[in-house]
């Protein structure tokens, strides 16, 4: 390499540097920098409430977060919210196969579809708020004529003596499982739909619009179109070419999705807590994420928080790591 | 273009945003005045509240920002050294955690050299949000107690007289019951009474129920007493039907665009009566052709009401904390009191100014014949109890979770109230363990280490 040559490099890698050290130093304030502190913080009894003495507690939050019993409830409820990933995520590729065809107007489609994504989350959350309204929300408007003027209801009364009733949504406790409120186990009395159903249902809104879906065009568009032709020249019918060709060349696409979905699902529920339920009913809708702001902001206890956090990060790990030594043998074909 | 000049534009670029973002930062006060912070909730009251301060003031610039309350904001930013120089207090348990914060300054003695004495000029009942440990940390915004507004239209629609005096609960409920309307589906058209669920604190309280021991060391919210009013106010909505429940309500928020809360739905005329506070006023001043009264709240076992309010504290991290204090000296005066009357912010803070003609008949509102009621029903005022032994926040986190499920009928005032007090003397346990400050103070009361 001549000397005007590696001197033209060197320029260019501190031009490159010159670019990426904003970003790396603000990264190392605002991220790297924190995420240890809360480490260190971890290991102490902080409370922003200076008649507590700092000291160093060792592994005593850790140890007390497993015995706490709001901690499982928020963890159960963490994971409930996670139910409707599979459907989103379903959801996303149906989509994408659709949207994927050589349509008129296709952008505005893939545009409109977009558009919860980039619309203000906490809008959506209060339009949603509103559709879920138990008595005179749409939701509920429709439910109730399917039940009564369908006469599913007269129906259902001839055979079990019993009514049905919309449900509740966001005042209610009830869930699809089954799930007590002040502790892990199933109460049969809690069976039905509830506000943790009607988080997970707008989930599902939003979600299948969403990034997922811009992956899911990009990886179809990435398919070799020989491929497909092939499939078409041996007879393949379009069941066959998905299940063949176009399942087994997004595998990495839905690896990616699967990963990010379930980081984003263990991380989620804080602005709806925050914007729809504040938590509640009873607790049902609060979240890790939300009791680490809970325990942080509103109680001070920011070392048990960082705890929360911290187990939080450490369950996202372990979670991700077994997505990846699973779901990349599905990538070898 | 080469690198270089990408680089040179993006940097001018943020040159330029850091710029613009200079420009538009508040300007600082005009030489001379000192620059004043309040981090309060924004409305017309306040401003002109502000703007009289200024007015009497002109050495000082007291401005609003109303985009930092919220107690954790108010901590978080004053010990990062970016806080308010003042700041609102809503309750003892936020006095509180204040104070264990190092947030609130210690205006004992300033207020004693200018003259005041709380416990002698203020109403009782918002001493919790000024006092702690026998010390001083600011001094009453407004003070407030509920009564039961009506309307008069739907009283004369019905030929029912209005109510005048005091009565018992049991004396209200067949007034409200005839006052509430359903249609053939036993749908509501109009309920009796409208009240937000947070009044549950005033039923503990009138069926003689206590939140905690008298000196702290024990929640007691499941005494007998206590469920027994949080049961007659769930019965009210489920038993007596008089009330919405959480789902007629939510109902109502969405169908008549009257917000939510009850102070909402009455002025949208859907409750003949609600349990409030003169200041709703502020809001049902604006409601075009709604004839107003008021008579005092009914009362269980005990009659004694729920009192409440606002303070303002000083931020000792300010810098011109000293200088904060001519705030607190403002509110003790009868320029703003008088303002606190008049605008129907409540009630003024400092009792001797709800004692004037002015107060009773204020001439730019001659239909609004009855403060007395307010002011006469603040006498029986209590504040709300609070522990130095936990923390409030957790307190009420435990509460409102058990009375969730009260109010949407999913378990019993019995069952919920045992919960919370185990929970909260749970909380109690867990403070004492780490404070040793309160460990040696709880034990020097109790002689136990515990609950």
């Amino acid at each position: 390499m001549s000397w005007k040559t590696r001197r033209l490099r060197g320029h260019e890698g501190a031009a490159a540097m010159a670019f990426l050290l904003p970003n790396f130093l603000g990264f190392l304030v605002f991220t790297i920098g924190p995420v240890f502190f809360s480490l260190v913080a971890s290991f102490s009894n902080w409370n922003l409430q200076r008649t507590i003495p700092f000291q160093w507690i060792g592994l005593e939050n850790y140890a007390k977060l497993f015995h706490d019993p709001d901690f499982w409830l928020y963890f159960v409820n963490t994971g409930y919210l996670m139910l409707g990933l599979p459907v989103a995520i379903g959801g996303s590729l149906v989509l994408a196969l659709l949207l994927n065809r050589d349509l008129r107007g296709i952008v505005a489609y893939r545009t409109l579809f977009y558009l919860p994504t980039f619309t203000s989350g906490v809008a959506l959350l209060i339009l949603w708020k509103a559709l879920y309204n138990p008595d005179f929300g749409p939701v509920n408007v429709v439910i109730n004529w399917f039940l009564d003027s369908l006469g599913v209801n007269r129906l259902v009364a001839i055979l079990t003596g019993r009514e049905l009733s919309a449900p509740q949504w966001l005042l209610s406790t009830r869930n699809l499982l089954g799930i007590g409120v002040e502790q892990v186990r199933i109460v049969a009395k809690q069976w039905g739909l509830g506000a943790r159903d009607a988080i997970i249902i707008m989930g599902i809104w939003v979600a299948i619009g969403g990034n997922n879906m811009l992956l899911y065009l990009a990886g179809l568009s990435n398919i070799p179109q020989e491929l497909l032709e092939a499939a078409q020249i041996d007879g393949a019918g379009r069941w066959a070419t998905f299940r063949h060709v176009t399942w087994p060349q997004l595998a990495p696409t839905t690896f990616f999705i699967v990963v990010m979905s379930f980081i984003g699902g263990l991380q989620g529920g804080f602005e709806q807590a925050r914007v729809m339920t504040g938590g509640g009913p009873a607790g049902t809708t609060t979240t890790l994420t939300y009791y680490i702001y809970t325990k942080a902001f509103e109680e001070f206890d920011i070392g048990y928080s960082c705890s929360i956090a911290w187990v939080l990060f450490i369950i996202i790990f372990v979670v991700t790591l077994i997505n990846w030594k699973f779901g990349s043998r599905e990538l070898n074909y | 273009m080469s690198m270089k000049g990408v680089f040179l534009g993006v940097f001018l670029c943020l040159v330029l945003l850091t710029f613009v973002a200079w420009r538009l930062r508040p300007a600082p006060a005009p030489p001379g005045k000192i620059p004043l912070t309040w981090v309060s909730d924004d409305n017309p009251a306040r401003r002109e509240q502000i703007a009289l301060f200024n007015r009497l003031h002109p050495d000082y610039l007291l401005r609003l920002d109303p985009g930092n309350t919220g107690m954790e904001k108010v901590i978080v930013q004053s010990l990062a050294g970016v806080g308010p120089d003042l700041f609102d207090c809503y309750d003892g348990y936020q006095l509180s955690a204040y104070v264990r914060s190092g947030i609130a300054w210690d205006v004992t003695d300033a207020l004693k050299k200018a003259g005041i004495d709380v416990t002698r000029d203020v109403w009782p009942a918002v001493f919790p949000n000024i006092l702690h440990e026998g010390r001083v940390y600011g001094f009453p915004t407004n003070v407030a107690v509920n009564a039961i507004w009506f309307n008069k239209d739907i009283f004369d629609a019905a030929g029912i007289p209005y109510p005048t005096g005091t009565m018992t609960w049991q004396q209200f409920l067949p007034l409200a019951q005839k006052l509430t309307v359903r249609d053939k589906n036993g749908r509501a058209k109009r309920f009796g009474l409208l009240a937000d669920w947070w009044n549950w604190k005033q039923f503990v309280l009138q069926w003689g129920g206590r939140m905690f021991t008298p000196d702290g060391t024990k929640c007691i919210i499941d005494s007998p007493e206590a469920i027994a009013g949080v049961q007659f106010f769930h019965d009210l909505i489920y038993r007596y039907r008089v009330m919405p429940s959480p789902v007629e309500e939510a109902a109502m928020a969405t169908t008549g665009g009257w917000g939510s809360g009850a102070i909402h739905f009455f002025g949208g005329g859907k409750g003949a009566m609600a349990l409030g506070g003169r200041w709703w006023l502020c809001t049902l001043r604006n409601v075009e052709g709604l004839r107003l009264g008021a008579f005092a709240c009914p009362f269980g076992p005990k009659k004694v009401y729920r009192g409440y309010g606002r303070a303002t504290l000083i931020n000792a991290k300010s810098s011109r904390r000293e200088a904060a204090v001519k705030f607190l000296l403002y509110e003790a005066g009868k320029p703003y009191n008088d303002l606190i009357n008049h605008q129907a912010d409540a009630l003024a803070p400092v009792k001797k100014y709800c004692y004037t003609e002015e107060y009773l008949h204020d001439p730019a509102f001659p239909d609004e014949d009855f403060n007395a009621v307010w002011r006469d029903v603040m006498n029986y005022g209590l504040p709300d109890e609070v522990s130095p032994f936990v923390n409030g926040n957790r307190a009420t986190r435990i509460l409102n979770k058990q009375l969730d499920l009260v109010k949407n009928d999913q378990k019993s005032a019995s069952a919920a109230l045992h919960t919370a007090a185990r929970q909260i003397n749970e909380a109690i346990r867990d403070m004492l363990k780490q404070d040793p400050t309160l460990r040696m103070q709880y034990a020097k009361l109790t002689g136990r280490s515990g609950p």
